[in-house]
């Protein structure tokens, strides 16, 4: 009797809690920021996220995020099948936002290309976590291969993301959205309410106030109920997403979770953003 | 160390000096690659990224003592691929990783196995790349390597080969531009691309090492370039390159001589052939003391450091009229502003013309009717942004073309600013998807007037001379705060002035205070504003513009 034949894999922009990937043996594999010479791992040990985020507004050069190298990620597919894995899940980050997938993607030939499933999750944050979640989940109970994508293809069709931006500072500095931050130079405090979906963010709405870029995001939220999961994201604003929690605990199901968003992301963002991302229970149908 | 190079070709060591010297010369244009960027933004990383794979691809060869060129070679194709970081630094490592399998177990390298080695190269790297894109460090190294294979029969010299591999990679980087559209409309060469060519550059002007080991640079030295470039932010100055031909070349004199005269001094070579490589004010002073030594010199290379840097693109000013689209948008917004910082927070949020003016100096009928036939659209928007424009603003409508032209009827520039975040958002949120009928124009309408009644605006200005007014006396010189027409406080500094008219029209909703300062503040002068603001009101969110506006040291908006 064999278990646990598939194993999940993601990079650590999934921003799943420690625990549920220790509970479902999911293994991560960390992406990089760079600050001035150093490429810290975003693995959650290495950086200090608070003091990171504190520490953003006032760094002289702003970081930037890597991929993982092709000999990183071949030694860590080349782990997982040492360990036993027959088939690897493998579930990140857009291909049109990040280098992650290509490198992953010579990771996996460099090893054994058919054992290798990759995904591009076409999320961020808690959006490919709720995917990697069910496919750890999945594969945990014997589920066989197309099962598990067919079940992640679902799980991404009922995932909404929602932040509100604080500044455009972040992102306008790091390029990698132009569309969003088209226009924007002189009046940065203006918070835009994103939508990440189909591997891209765009914008919803633009508001100068807090409150009223919140009461978008509490509509939002609130359409997406009955809901099977939930994470409020954060940058540096735990008070904040507690607060949220609080507008919305009616529709708040038992998986909620608050999370703070990885540096590998946050950096392009900025602190004192927060957000949501939704599982509708529709998924399961 | 004995020879590095015999009648077999280049051996292990000699090869890992080479590398040394070129990621050493790599180091001295991280910047220039980082700014090779088609965002107009300083956020390059392309530098970097290329630079952190070679050192990490060094450090694997760094403390090797090998004549196994095919070693050598194979373990800084393993480091690179550890170490590789960015799509730039990704496709680099493939590069290297299919140069070091051609090698495979020859000991020395040849021109032929060199050839050979680079053309598996390409290869390697193009199948790693799931959809490779023409015009950028693939290009580059494809075209160069098709260049080498021509002289196949030649039965070149090594340095030949490489400085033939290095002119073809230089001329296929122009034509990166022609290839890919969105590097020619920024006016920059792949900065992948570019980093590929100036490490092959570091190698072929490492070339001359091959035959003088003991002169070689260590790596350390050769690679503490980045910092001389950094500290000379004043001026760029020109890049100047030359080979110095002769006999008893004296390469550490050369090298004491020429310090004085530039940065970034690189000299390497025998005592019959020198590379220099400076960078310098005046490009004349290198060239003339290599022609008074004596030597012959060769493959002279100026280049315009200080224009390449000025040629980026956000540096560049366009003041043309925005190119007239080929289908004319829905509609299109005309703004009045004073200041240039004012115009410029206009035209970022997208609109299409903004008219000079403002308090003082009203724009004529004339000015609407030029501008609005500048807006390619089939129907036009005005944000007057002053009560005394509005009645001309509408004179201009009604005497517009066929066009619908609608004056939403803003007081403020502050009130103008928030009607048009206010379209935006309302295109964002996509409810004017489909058709461009009336009704939606009606609905933008809508949110453009309700988002102006939600902002309070202040103008804070001068008066001229004392008098009584609302029961308020004002004194000449002193700074008035006003408010919707109404005069709210007269205080003798401007600080007391913004403050009271603050505590006067705040509500329990507000939470931004946006300040636009005018031509006459200093930056910093409105920053120590907005701390001691930030004190008084710590429940508030300030935010700092520069307006540029005359007369009006800030104009203020509260929402």
């Amino acid at each position: 009797m064999t278990f646990k034949r598939i194993r999940v894999a993601a990079d650590s922009v999934c921003d799943l809690p420690v625990e549920i990937v220790r509970k479902l043996d999911i293994r991560i594999i960390p992406t990089y920021v760079n600050i001035g010479d150093q490429s810290i791992p975003d693995d959650g040990a290495a950086l200090d996220r608070q003091a990171f985020y504190r520490q953003l507004p006032s760094m002289r050069v702003q970081p930037t995020t890597s991929a993982p190298s092709p000999g990183e990620a071949e030694a860590f597919y080349q782990e997982m099948l040492n360990d036993g894995a027959e088939k690897i899940v493998s579930i990140h980050v857009p291909d049109r936002l990040s280098g992650v997938l290509n490198t992953m993607r010579l990771g996996a030939r460099a090893v054994d290309a058919e054992r290798v499933a990759l995904v591009d999750s076409l999320q961020l944050t808690f959006g490919i976590g709720f995917q990697v979640w069910v496919a750890a989940e999945l594969a945990v109970e014997g589920a066989s291969l197309p099962d598990i994508l067919e079940a992640i293809e679902r799980v991404r069709q009922h995932t909404e993301v929602y932040a509100i931006i604080d500044t455009m500072q972040y992102l306008q500095r790091s390029g990698r959205v132009s569309s969003l931050v088209a226009g924007i130079g002189t009046l940065l405090k203006i918070k835009p309410i994103v939508r990440v979906a189909d591997g891209d963010i765009s914008s919803l709405a633009r508001s100068r106030t807090w409150s009223r870029a919140e009461a978008k995001l509490k509509a939002l939220t609130q359409d997406q109920a009955p809901l099977d999961r939930l994470a409020i994201l954060h940058i540096d604003n735990r008070l904040g997403a507690e607060r949220f929690l609080d507008s919305i605990r009616e529709i708040a199901p038992q998986e909620t979770h608050i999370i703070e968003v990885c540096p590998t992301l946050g950096a392009h963002i900025g602190p004192g953003s927060i957000g949501v991302a939704t599982l509708n229970q529709d998924w399961r149908n | 160390m004995s020879s590095c190079r015999n009648k077999t070709g280049v051996d292990g060591n000699a090869l890992k000096q080479v590398l040394a010297s070129a990621i050493g010369q790599f180091s001295q244009h991280i910047e220039v690659i980082n700014e090779m960027n088609v965002f107009p933004v300083p956020d390059g990383d392309t530098g970097i990224n290329m630079y952190h794979t070679l050192q990490r691809a060094y450090s694997e060869i760094s403390d090797l003592d090998s004549s196994d060129v095919a070693e050598v070679s194979r373990r800084f194709a393993y480091g690179a691929l550890m170490g590789a970081r960015g799509n730039s630094g990704t496709i680099l490592s493939q590069l290297l990783k299919g140069f070091a399998e051609q090698l495979g177990t020859a000991e020395a390298l040849d021109t032929s196995q060199f050839a050979l080695a680079c053309k598996r190269a390409v290869q390697f790297a193009y199948e790693a790349v799931t959809s490779p894109v023409e015009g950028t460090i693939l290009t580059v190294a494809r075209e160069a390597t098709e260049t080498l294979e021509l002289h196949a029969g030649d039965d070149l010299a090594l340095p030949k080969a490489l400085t033939i591999l290095v002119r073809a990679a230089q001329a296929s980087l122009r034509r990166t531009p022609e290839l890919l559209p969105i590097l020619k409309e920024s006016g920059v060469v792949d900065s992948g691309a570019l980093g590929l060519v100036l490490f092959l550059e570091g190698l072929a002007s490492g070339d001359g090492k091959l035959d003088s080991p003991e002169k070689a640079e260590s790596p350390v030295a050769a690679g503490s370039g980045v910092a001389m470039d950094s500290s000379r932010d004043a001026s760029y100055g020109y890049d100047v390159q030359f080979l110095m031909l002769g006999k008893d070349l004296n390469i550490a004199q050369i090298r004491q001589d020429l310090e004085p005269v530039g940065w970034s001094l690189l000299v390497v070579g025998d005592h019959s052939t020198v590379k220099v490589h400076i960078h310098v004010d005046n490009p004349a002073l290198p060239i003339d003391y290599a022609v008074q030594s004596g030597a012959i010199l060769d493959d002279i290379v100026i280049e315009n450091m200080e224009l390449q840097f000025r040629r980026r693109p956000w540096q560049e000013t366009s003041s043309a009229a925005p190119p007239k689209h080929q289908t004319a948008e829905a509609y299109g917004v005309i703004a009045v502003a004073p200041g240039d910082g004012l115009r410029a927070v206009f035209e970022d949020l997208g609109c299409e013309a903004v008219i000079r003016g403002g308090q003082g100096r009203n724009p004529s009928v004339e000015d609407f009717l030029v501008a609005i036939d500048r807006v390619n659209a089939s129907s036009v928007f005005i944000l007057p942004n002053n009560r005394n424009i509005i009645m001309t603003a509408r004179q201009a409508a009604e005497s517009a073309d066929e066009r619908r032209v609608d004056v939403l009827p803003t007081t403020s520039v502050v009130q103008g600013i928030s009607a048009l975040i206010a379209l935006r958002s309302f295109e964002d949120s996509g409810e004017d998807s489909g058709e461009d009928g009336g009704g939606d124009l009606d609905s933008a309408i809508g949110e453009m007037r309700a988002a102006a009644q939600q902002v309070c605006s202040i103008e804070i200005t001068q008066a001229t001379r004392d008098s009584h007014l609302g029961g308020l006396a004002i004194g000449c010189g002193d700074f008035l705060a006003t408010s919707d027409g109404q005069i709210l406080v007269a205080g003798a500094t401007i600080e007391a002035s913004v403050s009271d008219a603050l505590a006067k029209v705040l509500k329990a909703e507000h939470e931004l205070v946006t300040l636009y300062y005018g031509d006459g503040i200093q930056e910093r002068e409105a920053k120590k504003l907005i701390e001691r603001l930030s004190f008084t009101y710590s429940e508030l969110e300030f935010d700092l513009v520069f307006g540029g506006q005359e007369l009006y040291p800030y104009l203020i908006g509260l929402e």
